[in-house]
């Protein structure tokens, strides 16, 4: 019976080792809104912000509309959440830079952009998809992405990023 | 489905928010999604007929459902009947359509209906079912915002209904008419943000009129207001309106209008 348990543990433990290696590890998440220049706007941002389980903490630079959210550890949060967020506030996402593990950009959610390729075991991401950009960068991506056939396609569940560091 | 809802809901009702939460229209923006807004506004006009003046208690609740969709209910209390008497009520929803926003600055459309009932006597011309009349409302809106300015403009046809049980809409009068709207809001105060507990001040003039589309009687309001956003929580409005010209029977043009709101964001899980 005590071997059983011990096998189960360990099971369990290799599991659980697996799946929080795969999953994305976002550490911190910078959003710029835009749309907006009201504090009781940018407090709707914050609040819906806030609501998320995630979140450790919110911090807000009212007069460029960038909230800088800490996340706790072990989050699986795609960057589709916080597009979500801002967009059920009323507002929209003019950018969207990420801090996570470099190994969370090897998945095939991801997809880079830009051939700098990081040693750092933390990288910083923007990204560039419709909805994470404003209006019109995103028209100009859209040129100088026209060969990236995925680019065009606006899947919401894949994300073109550009490493910054 | 949701869509097809809100187009059924405009035809059936067919009839009006910082620098664009303005206090005597709807800007094409909508509260946040999951967010519960309260309002009480009262309105003290002067009487032009009979000595005294006509007190109006307006009690509003807003939900934002998603995004793009909001409802409103609203109760119609007056002291028209020499007490305060609840003499009827409102539902409103809004649907913004179209966005494109930028850094600091957004351009909006929107649709709206409404609908109306009300009990009491009908004595003017106005067609008004934010407390008047019984009737329906439907329209657009559109609304710019450049860094510190917003201006908004809408346009609706409005029906005036009987004022059940006692008051048939009179025969003689047009019952429905043209609404237009325009107006300017500025955030004055603070120049430079500190933190969400700082208290914003807005400046706002909106210009209201209506053409009864029968006989093309019109008239044109100015309404200057002030604005006070407390703890980015809550609003406070202070405004004055004044009637520009006019060729139709109004009893009661001028007057205050005095608003008080508070949001609760995140009600539900």
């Amino acid at each position: 019976m005590k071997k059983i348990n011990n096998i189960y543990v360990l099971l369990v433990s290799i599991v659980m080792l697996a799946s929080t290696q795969a999953n994305a590890q976002i550490s911190k998440a910078e959003i710029r809104a835009t749309g907006l220049t009201c504090s009781m706007c940018s407090n709707a941002i914050n609040k819906q912000l806030k609501s998320l389980p995630e979140v450790v903490t919110v911090e807000t630079d009212l007069n460029t509309n960038t909230f800088t959210v800490t996340l706790k550890e072990g989050n699986t949060l795609s960057p589709k959440v916080f597009k979500d967020k801002v967009e059920k506030a009323g507002f929209f996402i003019g950018s969207l830079i990420l801090t996570t593990k470099s190994e969370t950009i090897k998945q095939g959610a991801y997809v880079l952009v830009n051939k700098a390729s990081s040693n750092n075991t933390e990288v910083q991401i923007q990204v560039l998809d419709k909805g994470y950009v404003t209006e019109k960068e995103f028209k100009k991506l859209s040129k100088s992405f026209k060969n990236v056939e995925t680019y065009a396609s606006n899947n919401e569940d894949d994300f073109h990023i550009k490493i910054l560091n | 489905m949701r869509k097809g809802i809100i187009l059924f809901l405009v035809f059936v009702f067919q009839k009006n928010y910082s620098q664009e939460l303005f206090v005597v229209t709807d800007p094409a923006s909508n509260v946040p999604a999951n967010t519960l807004s309260v309002r009480l506004s009262q309105s003290l006009f002067k009487e032009e007929f009979v000595s005294g003046y006509n007190y109006h208690l307006m009690p509003e609740i807003t939900y934002g459902l998603d995004k793009n969709l909001m409802f409103r209910a609203a109760a119609f209390i007056s002291n028209r009947s020499d007490q305060l008497v609840t003499e009827g009520g409102s539902f409103y929803t809004k649907y913004r359509f179209y966005s494109t926003d930028d850094l600091n600055s957004h351009f909006r459309l929107a649709a709206f209906g409404r609908y109306s009932f009300n009990n009491s006597d009908i004595h003017q011309e106005q067609i008004e079912i934010m407390g008047h009349n019984s009737g329906y409302e439907t329209g657009l809106v559109a609304t710019k915002l450049i860094k510190k300015v917003a201006i908004s403009t809408s346009i609706s046809f409005e029906k005036a209904l009987d004022n059940k049980p006692n008051y048939p809409f009179p025969d003689d009068l047009g019952d429905n008419a043209t609404n237009y709207t325009l107006s300017f809001g500025k955030l004055v105060y603070p120049k430079k943000y500190t933190n969400f507990k700082q208290t914003n001040i807005n400046l706002m003039v909106e210009f209201v009129g209506q053409t009864i589309n029968e006989d093309g009687k019109s008239y044109l309001d100015v309404v200057p207001a002030i604005q006070f956003i407390i703890n980015s929580q809550a609003r406070i409005d202070l405004a004055y309106r004044q009637e520009l010209v006019s060729s139709m029977l109004r009893t009661a043009p001028n007057g205050f209008y005095f608003n008080l709101e508070y949001n609760f964001f995140n009600v539900f899980k």
